[in-house]
């Protein structure tokens, strides 16, 4: 990690931005989970952890998508709370994109494990 | 401000900005909010920490931005009718003033035709089309004593016309307002 830990950097951002959608429907996979849940569980990894105004528009424009399906849901006397899950599509979803991140990771590995002078070996794949 | 204050503060001005959703979906999206803030003060309490009703809000950000965020795919998502594509460009940038500047020019010169035409029922002789002989000159109007040297080009066929322009311009105004109307608050 960087050694600004507490105050996340750039590159922390960026790559947030582009992985949070993964993230979320990960983190939805066999559960649903309300929004508050669901912020607690994402400030509980250091790299996914998100303000409440990213969140739920995130989850509003995944519903939009109809990769999540929400449900108002009220459990003993608390008051009723909106609950998330995957739908047949964000599942299909959650598997694509699934694939692309770790053939990500795997490209990125790589990369680093295979540091100059010489050219870059020719991949498996 | 008491801390529920500032919370039922916050929720009103976040019920104003998201007034473009449908009201159902706008009460769908404050429920979930106010929920949330209200389950947070909950377990604040119980915890026996300090509550501090703008510090949970300051998560949520700007009222004006949040609803942003559920507001804007409304005005991608909906094209614009078809021959108004350029509309689309300035569509962000659309103000209260151009809205009505649009609609007062639009009807008026539509209701100018159609008087025009209508007129020409009523008083035959003194509305019409003059142009003199080389066509350098044109005048379209109502007037108490033909122009000289002119002839009057349209004769009846003005009333159709005339009401038709004025119809035409009365529609075109009407879809190019269908089209700011989303974005104009």
């Amino acid at each position: 990690m960087t050694n600004n830990s507490k105050d996340p950097s750039k590159w922390d951002v960026q790559l947030r931005k582009g992985t949070l959608e993964l993230v979320i429907l990960a983190l939805l996979r066999g559960r649903s989970l309300y929004g508050l849940e669901l912020l607690g569980q994402l400030q509980e990894l250091e790299t996914t952890a998100i303000s409440e105004g990213t969140l739920y528009p995130l989850l509003d424009r995944l519903k939009r998508d109809g990769n999540i399906d929400a449900k108002w849901h009220q459990e003993g006397d608390t008051r009723p709370r909106k609950y998330y899950s995957l739908t047949k599509i964000g599942q299909e979803k959650l598997t694509d994109l699934t694939d692309r991140w770790r053939k990500s990771v795997e490209d990125i590995e790589f990369l680093l494990e295979n540091p100059g002078p010489q050219t870059l070996p020719k991949k498996g794949k | 401000m008491s801390d529920r204050e500032m919370v039922r503060d916050y929720l009103n001005s976040l019920m104003k900005f998201l007034s473009r959703l449908d009201k159902e979906d706008a009460d769908d999206v404050l429920r979930e909010i106010e929920c949330h803030i209200y389950d947070v003060m909950e377990i604040r309490q119980e915890n026996g920490q300090m509550i501090d009703a703008s510090e949970i809000l300051k998560g949520f950000g700007q009222p004006r931005e949040l609803a942003s965020q559920y507001v804007d795919h409304i005005l991608e998502g909906t094209p614009p009718p078809m021959g108004f594509r350029a509309i689309q460009k300035i569509k962000t940038g659309t103000t209260k003033g151009l809205y009505w500047t649009t609609a007062i020019f639009g009807y008026f010169w539509s209701a100018i035709f159609v008087a025009i035409g209508l007129y020409k029922l009523i008083s035959p002789n003194a509305v019409g089309v003059w142009a003199n002989d080389i066509g350098e000159s044109f005048i379209i109007g109502g007037l108490s004593q033909m122009p000289a040297g002119t002839e009057e080009i349209m004769g009846l066929w003005l009333v159709p016309v005339a009401i038709g322009l004025g119809s035409g311009a009365a529609y075109i105004t009407k879809r190019i307002l269908s089209v700011l109307k989303p974005i104009v608050r």
